[in-house]
């Protein structure tokens, strides 16, 4: 696994170089962004202004002005930025020349599709989240193998809807953020999930974990106080769950945890580890407000990545000492 | 006799469903016993081929691996108890950890397919039985619980339900990490 340092000599011996053509566009791009807000934002008030003090109440021209023309002039904005302002390759070009290469600097064995993503099958055959989904997307595709594990992750956004009594259809979010899936290197038969625990430990949490009515698995209570602090289990089979969450893979969570900080869904289905990490933010996206010829801003986009490879290691999913090769 | 009667029914009920609850908890924990069991079996069954496979290149290491056979025919003839089956259980553990160690200084054995594969097998029994264990005591925790915990104390004590005993984890397990880092390739 490449460390911060050699990152960070990689960025300054061979992206800068690259990113500084790709600043330059973003800039251009920022530049006529504001240009487009200040001038339509302008004229939009301008012709409030105008109706205001020139245009008396009564005439028909008042109501144009105040109400018709900002909508005009703001539709004319989008315009605007739409056929003259952004830049339609920028996205790409970022996710070719930026992150494309920050993961094949971490691992040249990778293979990224910036547009594709996780099968719903595959998200749903995990257990980790059992709403049923109304929309379903995602991008930022990498798959390959490190030493002897095979893994997959993108990002996701899953969403349920709801009908107000109106009428009107309400979006939810049912997760969003990193999806990622590997070969585990234990076999087993049934289920096991690993879900954030939101209720803590007391007596009353202890009784609405035992009875949740949504999922099919039992609660498995582990021994470790400190794994239960940070997750609550439930499997098909006790015994199961506990040789699937080895001590030493329960510390290992704990540490995973810590060093993210965000929501963690973890499960064990059909031989494979799914894994689901909550993030509000948009991953490997590009900001126009944010300058690509600084290290400190390139940076959080190699730590996101790497936490996502790092999972292999950091959950030691290349021991492969069991009978599972 | 309204009064006593509904009064009746409402002891009779909890009595019913106090000595059930006793019952599930007192079979979830032999079920996980019996996995014990089943996978100490399984684990009788790998040595005489660790055995076979490691004894033409491990010479100097023949005390311990005439040790683990004569505990593996201890623990299979029965008749112990279960503190004493506990006891030969961890020191199987601790001698088949002594064995995987000392093949460290063996590397022609280690590359062997045949070690490799029983290695494996080994690991994997011995993960199971650690997992049935910690499941054991987890049953054995909540049965206990109702046991001492009042009101159900008093129901255990009518039909003379008993706490039980605790696994202790072997000593080798606790430092699975150290002894797993060894064979880490």
């Amino acid at each position: 696994m490449k460390s911060l340092q050699e990152f960070e000599s990689f960025y300054n011996q061979s992206l800068f170089r690259e990113m500084e053509a790709l600043d330059e566009r973003r800039k251009k791009v920022l530049k006529r962004l504001l240009s487009i807000i200040i001038g339509t934002g302008g004229s939009m008030l301008l012709s409030v202004l105008a109706a205001i003090y020139l245009v008396s109440p009564e005439k028909d021209q008042h109501f144009i002005m105040v109400f018709v023309a900002p909508v005009v002039i703001f539709l004319l904005g989008v315009l605007a930025w739409s056929v003259w302002g952004r830049d339609k390759n920028f996205v790409a070009d970022f996710k070719r020349q930026l992150i494309e290469r920050i993961i094949h600097f971490i691992s040249p064995d990778l293979t990224y599709q910036p547009y594709n993503f996780i099968g719903i099958d595959t998200f749903e055959q995990s257990r980790l989240f059992l709403t049923k989904i109304d929309r379903y997307n995602g991008d930022d595709y990498v798959f390959g193998q490190i030493d002897k594990t095979q893994f997959w992750f993108s990002e996701i956004k899953t969403e349920y809807k709801t009908t107000t009594s109106k009428g009107q259809t309400q979006w939810h979010t049912i997760f969003k953020g990193l999806f990622f899936v590997a070969d585990f290197n234990k076999h087993f038969e049934g289920c096991t999930v690993v879900l954030p625990n939101r209720l803590g430990r007391g007596a009353i949490a202890r009784i609405l974990q035992k009875v949740n009515l949504s999922r099919r698995e039992k609660l498995v209570k582990l021994e470790d106080p400190e794994f239960n602090k940070y997750f609550v289990v439930y499997g098909d089979d006790q015994i199961e769950s506990r040789y699937v969450l080895s001590t030493s893979l329960m510390q290992r969570l704990i540490d995973f945890r810590r060093k993210h900080g965000n929501p963690l869904y973890v499960s064990f289905v059909s031989s494979f580890l799914f894994l689901a990490i909550g993030y509000t933010k948009d991953l490997f996206e590009p900001s126009y407000f944010r300058t690509l010829t600084k290290f400190e801003s390139v940076k959080p986009y190699f730590e996101d990545i790497s936490l996502a490879v790092g999972i292999v290691e950091d959950l030691n999913l290349n021991t492969r000492i069991w009978t599972k090769q | 006799m309204k009064v006593i009667l509904i009064a009746l029914g409402v002891l009779i009920l909890f009595t019913i469903i106090a000595y059930n609850r006793f019952i599930m908890l007192r079979n979830m924990a032999n079920k996980a016993f019996s996995t014990i069991d089943v996978m100490a079996k399984k684990r009788y069954d790998l040595i005489p081929n660790l055995v076979a496979t490691v004894q033409k290149y491990m010479e100097h290491e023949r005390g311990t691996l005439v040790e683990v056979t004569e505990l593996r025919a201890r623990a299979m003839q029965g008749n112990l108890t279960p503190d004493e089956r506990v006891n030969l259980e961890n020191q199987i553990t601790r001698t088949l950890g002594n064995i995987q160690v000392a093949v460290e200084r063996y590397p022609e054995l280690k590359a062997t397919e045949n070690f490799q594969q029983l290695q494996g097998a080994l690991n994997e029994v011995e993960e199971q039985l650690s997992a049935a264990r910690r499941a054991y005591n987890a049953a054995v925790i909540d049965y206990n619980n109702a046991v001492q915990m009042f009101p159900s104390n008093v129901f255990a004590l009518v039909f003379n339900f008993k706490s039980r005993a605790l696994l202790e984890t072997p000593e080798i397990e606790r430092q699975n990490v150290d002894v797993k880092k060894l064979f880490s390739n």
